[in-house]
């Protein structure tokens, strides 16, 4: 009998990798799937992707016009590009999480039925998001010079924080999705985190915000410092590289932004996509028993 | 390039019956004892679990063409799904060398709300082809499946026919170097069925090895050069495809068995003078056992089926009322003459005693095969002695 693969992490990160990259093809048919299935037979169309970003910004419009009426200032505009850009991830992260989280168990008869590296599945559900997404962002960058917000060298920090998110959602998904297999309860803990996790990420308010302790603690979310650096890079063109410091009158200044905060959330990005990879690939194989 | 084959080496394979953790509470002390490392050894039955395949060992080359028979729940889907990776051997070692296509529910990627021509993009896909190759052969497929009006129709409209027959085309088009096939030969109207299983026999003859899991006994017999018949997991035969399915017959039968009720004993069933029989020939059979004094005029102590090895199907069943033969109690030794107009095969002889009113078989006997075998051959289900000879305008 041949002897028994001893499976190692280099190993089976290779595999995995060697296994998406053989299924492109099949990575893309489904996205595509997933995309035209969304806007087939949807009267409102490429509406939904920017569905929940504008929900988000108008619930944002509403705290940040009471907190500017009770604290006597007037409201800016930069408030405004400050959520418009922050509610674009923050909406890929919710919907990716939750197709993501189901995506193994609604596509129950392929995975008992058909063999594939199942890896495709929360991914491809991950890039149809990503489809949605990018036509936010697209939008919101056509708004932005509209509301006072000009371009600037520190847009270069875009694709790097982008890609920090990207990769954490997947870590994530891939995990969710996995756990979904062996518990169902995962499904409903995901909704109802979903729906509370915007009061423990700087989306609506900045972190600043929250005053100094607060911050700190807000900043341990590791999709925290990505929106903050977003906000940051576009809206104040502050360089990430540099620590940036909170003035308010309540308060002493304090340090809201280290770019120790952004190495933290890569590190949760990359060290999380390799963990969820080597759980999600070696129990890959019980799905079929299991889902 | 090395070359494509299929292999299962003593592979064993355990489910679970019923649920896998009932509760929270059953799973958390599982848990913790995994934990701690005092689980039993995973490759033992515990509680509750069953093999669903034990022990199984097969090897398909090029040119050979395997296939695997028996009952339901006898283990031949674990099987197919050890063989394409979709579950992992609990012990023992499966592996298959070259690009593998599987026959196996062809329409289950397709989404009702894309049209057919998404459809068979994506479809292709799952079953691992490359989009460029799809593009390449997308007419065929269509052209294959002869539903090319409704390509551009959302694939919830069809008919199950109609989905089934293009899922088949799509899986038809692989062009595999090794071929898994499971049941997908029943799908469409008879015609489709024709062109399917004439697709299939080419690809099975092409000199890919194939592996094909079927209830269609001469579809089996058609197209594998080996079989191994499955029960209870277990490979209780294996042999040429002719061997298996008349073991699997017999199984069948023997399952079916009433408890003899002791009215009829039978000891042997004999093919007198060999067991080759020249097609449209006499053949004779010989019979004995022994008959109570307790046989009632309901009962017809000597029944006698002939049955087509290929298809498992009843050619002929005569029995002693019917050919006016008295069977008295007693030692029983009778002489079956029967004229094998039949086309060239395996054919086996069963023996009964059957309860008339009661529609049931009272007792069973053994069963003898024999060959049919013929110097003309021909086409069709039944030997005519057809001859040929020149003939003037009168037709002498």
């Amino acid at each position: 009998m041949p002897a028994e693969r001893r499976p190692s992490i280099l190993g089976d990160l290779r595999e995995i990798a060697s296994e998406v990259i053989s299924s492109r093809d099949l990575i893309h048919q489904l996205a595509l799937r997933d995309i035209r299935v969304r806007y087939k037979q949807a009267v409102f169309g490429f509406g939904w992707a920017v569905l929940v970003p504008a929900a988000v910004v108008c619930a944002g419009l509403v705290v940040r016009f009471a907190l500017a009426a009770s604290s006597g200032r007037r409201f800016v505009s930069s408030e405004l590009a400050s959520m418009a850009i922050k509610s674009v991830p923050w909406g890929f992260f919710v919907g990716s999480i939750s197709g993501a989280t189901a995506s193994l168990v609604s596509n129950m008869t392929l995975v008992t039925k058909v063999y594939f590296p199942r890896e495709v599945l929360p991914l491809s559900a991950v890039l149809g998001q990503t489809f949605d997404t990018l036509i936010g962002g697209v939008l919101v960058m056509l708004l932005l010079p509209f509301i006072g917000v000009t371009p600037s060298i520190q847009l270069l920090w875009v694709p790097v924080l982008l890609s920090i998110i990207w990769l954490f959602v997947l870590a994530t998904g891939l995990f969710l999705a996995c756990a979904n297999v062996f518990f169902r309860d995962v499904k409903y803990l995901v909704q109802v985190f979903l729906m509370f996790g915007i009061f423990v990420t700087p989306v609506i308010l900045d972190a600043s915000a929250y005053g100094h302790r607060g911050s700190q603690w807000m900043m341990l979310n590791p999709l925290a410092p990505p929106l903050e650096g977003l906000r940051l890079a576009i809206v104040e063109h502050r360089s990430l590289l540099v620590e940036a410091v909170a003035k308010t009158p309540a308060t002493n200044p304090f340090v809201f932004w280290h770019p120790w905060f952004l190495a933290y959330s890569a590190a949760w990005a990359v060290g999380g996509q390799m963990l969820s990879a080597i759980i999600f690939h070696r129990s890959e194989r019980r799905f079929a028993e299991i889902v | 390039m090395t070359t494509p084959r299929l292999t299962f080496d003593r592979v064993w394979k355990k489910f679970h019956r019923g649920a896998i953790h009932d509760s929270l509470r059953d799973l958390i002390p599982d848990l913790a004892r995994r934990a701690f490392g005092r689980a039993p050894a995973n490759a033992e039955l515990q509680a509750g679990d069953f093999w669903a395949v034990r022990n199984l060992s097969f090897e398909v080359g090029p040119g050979q063409t395997l296939g695997i028979i028996g009952p339901n729940g006898s283990g031949k889907s674990t099987t197919l799904k050890i063989l394409t990776r979709i579950m992992a051997p609990t012990r023992g070692h499966a592996s298959v060398t070259g690009r593998l296509g599987a026959l196996i529910e062809v329409s289950a990627g397709f989404h009702g709300d894309l049209t057919g021509r998404e459809n068979v993009f994506l479809q292709g896909a799952i079953m691992g082809m490359r989009t460029s190759d799809i593009v390449q052969r997308f007419d065929q497929i269509v052209d294959f499946s002869g539903i090319a009006d409704a390509i551009d129709t959302p694939v919830k409209r069809y008919s199950s026919g109609m989905s089934a027959r293009l899922g088949f085309s799509i899986a038809a088009h692989l062009e595999p170097d090794v071929l898994i096939i499971d049941e997908v030969l029943a799908v469409g109207d008879l015609q489709f069925q024709e062109r399917a299983f004439g697709r299939l026999h080419a690809l099975a003859k092409s000199g890919i090895p194939v592996v094909l899991v079927s209830h269609q006994l001469d579809r089996v017999a058609q197209l594998c050069s080996e079989a191994i018949l499955l029960n209870s997991g277990e490979a209780v035969c294996r042999g040429t495809a002719d061997d298996a399915i008349s073991a699997y017959v017999r199984q069948h039968e023997v399952t079916r068995t009433v408890a003899s009720s002791g009215i009829v004993t039978f000891d042997s069933v004999r093919v007198i003078e060999g067991e080759a029989v020249q097609s449209g020939r006499r053949c004779a059979v010989l019979i004995t056992g022994t008959v109570s004094e307790a046989l009632t005029s309901n009962i017809d102590p000597l029944l006698v089926r002939v049955r087509s090895l290929r298809t498992g199907s009843e050619v002929y069943v005569t029995r002693s009322k019917r050919l006016g033969f008295e069977v008295k109690p007693g030692p029983l030794a009778v002489r079956v003459e029967l004229q094998a107009n039949l086309p060239p095969g395996s054919y086996m002889i069963e023996v009964a005693a059957r309860d008339m009113p009661g529609e049931r078989d009272v007792a069973n006997g053994p069963a003898a095969v024999f060959q049919v075998v013929t110097a003309n051959e021909f086409l069709g289900t039944v030997q005519l002695n057809g001859t040929m000879t020149a003939a003037d305008g009168n037709g002498r």
